[in-house]
């Protein structure tokens, strides 16, 4: 027993000698560590972590360290209520980035409203995440844009080829997603001759590509992630479909050409940044990213590392360390939805953010990549008009 | 008819796998009236051991699989020893968490050690006529070889792959079957699984052949796991996706019966594939696995003990 108890005494010391004199702030950042979209959490992670270290190296927020707290949603909607609410409940925690996926945003949406604090998302794209809410924000496109324009660029550019297959995650980003397409596929006059669902925790897919198979189409759409995308096309080539794949951002992943490894060659997928147009900026993020990673960054990487940036601008200028708690978590909302124009907008290495009344964040344009040679290369045709 | 018949191999593979998984619990259900819920960690280990041992230790594909099999084997005779044995004659419930306990403790393990990614068997590391393969560019006649597949009448293409998986897991269930039906251990177990205490009276010793019936189940359950990972991917959470679908197989063959366990999984895989395939407006394919678990709740209504099952009137 007493040991016991002198043990903790020299716990206790420690962990107060341990607290260093500088006064820190405190954001969290929500995104899947595990699960099945893992890839993209551990680059959520890196960006953030490294936008952080360049805060802290350069004197901190005002003086302030910037410490990141990190939480793992898993990519599902019950962890994403558990860490929404750890975080939204924490009186240190001043503002959250994330979540990633948009079923973990828009979980997470009522719980921020509530509690009075910012959810700005560097990946969810379903139409409605930002909708209804004060409190949540995005720094990059909606789905019923990048729905529109896979769309529109398929019946543009990829001219040869003139019906679709659909296969998508019965989720709200894979449904969304797949919706915004099927609308402007009729408006324009794309061919969709068959759409498939998947679960996201299935890991065979070959009764869904048999049937979209006996509809013979030219271009399947993947609305989903990336590990299942892989694994679909792995397959489909397996069962001797050689139509054209075409993905979105949710396939934005080093993980997608891992998984598919030769399959995966020639899909074209969008994404809402690419290191190749991002300027001189960019590359000197990317060149530090992987100086301090060993792997270059992705999309996400950088929007998060944007992310981070654009809360640290907030409290740097709104932090009243008298003021309360709810006090200055209003503070940086309301900064963030004062930067409604071009004019105000943050400037990243993503490009210009600002937000509309929702918080979406409507003036970035889409790019298209293509794999070739084992590698993302920005594709040939850019639409950037759309 | 090509799209029948490549759905009917998707059926069939997928349908091979649940057995050789849904055995496994069926097995030990039998004989100690466990439902063992880290089965799944140990198809989902079996896959993880056997990829270790190829990229790590540089072993030949055809090595690691029977080592990882052994190993696989021995984890859950360790599984019986420290978790189950102990709690031979303590109420039923408490074992049933212990396995839950168990379960979530395993894959937790393999998430700290290999980390949440998904990872494929590198194609370099498998047999040329497992790798996946290239698509074939024009049709070929009927029953020509590719190098990993064969052409069927009608234009589809049966790869070697699967077709080892469907040979393979017949011949693992007949050996099984046989083994069971023939040998002194499976009369012995047979003896178990109709009165454990009479079986220890007439001079069986019942640990020993309860531990025997957790070794076989777990090495079915890692060739199972290989398979899966050489024919879609290894994930720390692969073992509950898949072991929930072939537990409810085992419940639908009637849970205790190995026949009805491998029935049972075949018809569990020929429902996902045959609903997802031919359910309209996408209804089948993003309803897949609860097609599956509809098809086992009808059964059950019309059969409450399964297809195979005994009657199990005197048991709560």
């Amino acid at each position: 027993m007493r040991n016991w108890l002198i043990g903790l005494l020299i716990v206790a010391f420690v962990s107060i000698l341990g607290c260093s004199h500088q006064p820190e702030v405190r954001v969290a950042v929500a995104g899947p560590l595990t699960g099945n979209a893992a890839a993209f959490g551990e680059m959520i992670k890196r960006g953030a972590e490294l936008k952080a270290k360049e805060i802290n190296e350069a004197g901190g927020i005002n003086g302030m360290k910037l410490t990141l707290i990190f939480g793992d949603d898993a990519g599902t909607e019950k962890e994403a209520r558990a860490v929404a609410t750890r975080f939204a409940t924490d009186r240190r925690i001043l503002a959250v980035v994330g979540h990633f996926n948009s079923a973990c945003s828009l979980a997470g949406k009522p719980i921020y409203a509530e509690n009075g604090i910012v959810e700005l998302s560097p990946g969810s794209t379903n139409v409605s995440v930002c909708e209804g809410s004060d409190w949540t924000f995005r720094n990059l496109y909606r789905d019923d844009f990048q729905g529109e324009f896979i769309a529109k660029y398929i019946k543009n550019v990829l001219t040869e080829l003139q019906s679709v297959g659909v296969l998508f995650d019965n989720d709200d980003y894979g449904r969304g997603l797949k919706d915004a397409f099927t609308a402007e596929a009729e408006i324009i006059g794309l061919n969709i001759v068959a759409a498939e669902a998947y679960d996201r925790d299935n890991t065979d897919f070959k009764a869904q590509l048999t049937s979209i198979k006996a509809k013979n189409p030219e271009v399947i759409f993947v609305s989903g992630l990336y590990s299942q995308a892989a694994l679909i096309v792995k397959q489909a080539r397996e069962a001797g479909i050689t139509a054209q794949f075409f993905g979105a951002d949710g396939v934005d992943s080093p993980d997608f050409l891992e998984i598919a490894g030769i399959a995966a060659e020639g899909t074209y997928l969008t994404t809402p940044f690419t290191f190749g147009a991002g300027g001189e900026e960019a590359l000197k993020v990317a060149q530090a990213f992987e100086a301090e990673f060993g792997v270059p960054p992705d999309t996400w990487a950088a929007l998060t590392y944007d992310a981070v940036g654009m809360i640290a601008e907030a409290i740097e200028k709104t932090h009243n360390k008298e003021a309360q708690l709810a006090e200055n978590r209003k503070a940086i909302r309301d900064h963030l939805a004062s930067l409604d124009t071009a004019e105000e907008g943050y400037k990243g290495i993503t490009g210009l953010t600002y937000f509309d009344k929702n918080g979406d964040t409507l003036n970035k344009p889409a790019y298209v990549k293509i794999v070739k040679d084992g590698k993302f290369t920005t594709a040939p045709k850019q639409m950037l008009e759309l | 008819m090509e799209q029948f018949l490549e759905q009917l191999i998707n059926a069939l593979v997928l349908g091979g796998i649940y057995a050789l998984i849904a055995v496994g619990y069926t097995m030990v259900y039998g004989i100690i009236e466990l439902i063992n819920f880290a089965h799944g960690e140990i198809f989902m280990l079996g896959a993880y051991l056997a990829f270790a041992l190829v990229t790590v230790f540089g072993l030949p594909f055809w090595i690691a699989v029977p080592i990882s099999m052994l190993l696989c084997a021995g984890i859950g005779m360790l599984m019986d020893l420290v978790a189950y044995r102990p709690l031979r004659n303590a109420p039923r419930l408490s074992a049933l968490i212990t396995a839950i306990g168990v379960s979530i403790g395993l894959q937790n393990l393999a998430r700290i050690i290999w980390g949440a990614k998904q990872r494929p068997f590198p194609p370099e590391s498998l047999p040329a006529f497992l790798r996946p393969g290239a698509p074939p560019t024009e049709p070929l006649p009927a029953f020509s070889l590719t190098e990993t597949a064969i052409a069927l009448p009608g234009g589809a293409y049966l790869p070697y792959r699967d077709l080892s998986i469907i040979l393979l897991a017949l011949f693992l269930m007949i050996t099984l079957n046989r083994l069971v039906s023939l040998t002194k251990i499976g009369k012995a177990m047979r003896a178990c699984a109709q009165d454990r205490v009479a079986a220890n009276l007439m001079g069986i010793n019942t640990n020993r052949v309860i531990v025997i019936t957790f070794a076989i189940g777990s090495a079915l359950g890692a060739v199972a796991g290989v398979m899966v990972g050489v024919k879609e991917i290894i994930e720390p959470t692969m073992g509950y996706y898949k072991g929930v679908a072939a537990f409810a197989a085992a419940v639908l063959g009637g849970i205790g019966n190995i026949t009805g366990a491998m029935l049972g999984g075949l018809l569990i895989g020929f429902a996902e594939v045959f609903g997802a395939g031919y359910i309209p407006y996408g209804y089948g394919s993003g309803y897949r696995v609860a097609i599956a678990y509809i098809v086992m709740i009808a059964v059950i209504i019309i059969r409450p003990s399964g297809l195979f099952g005994k009657s199990t009137a005197t048991r709560a």
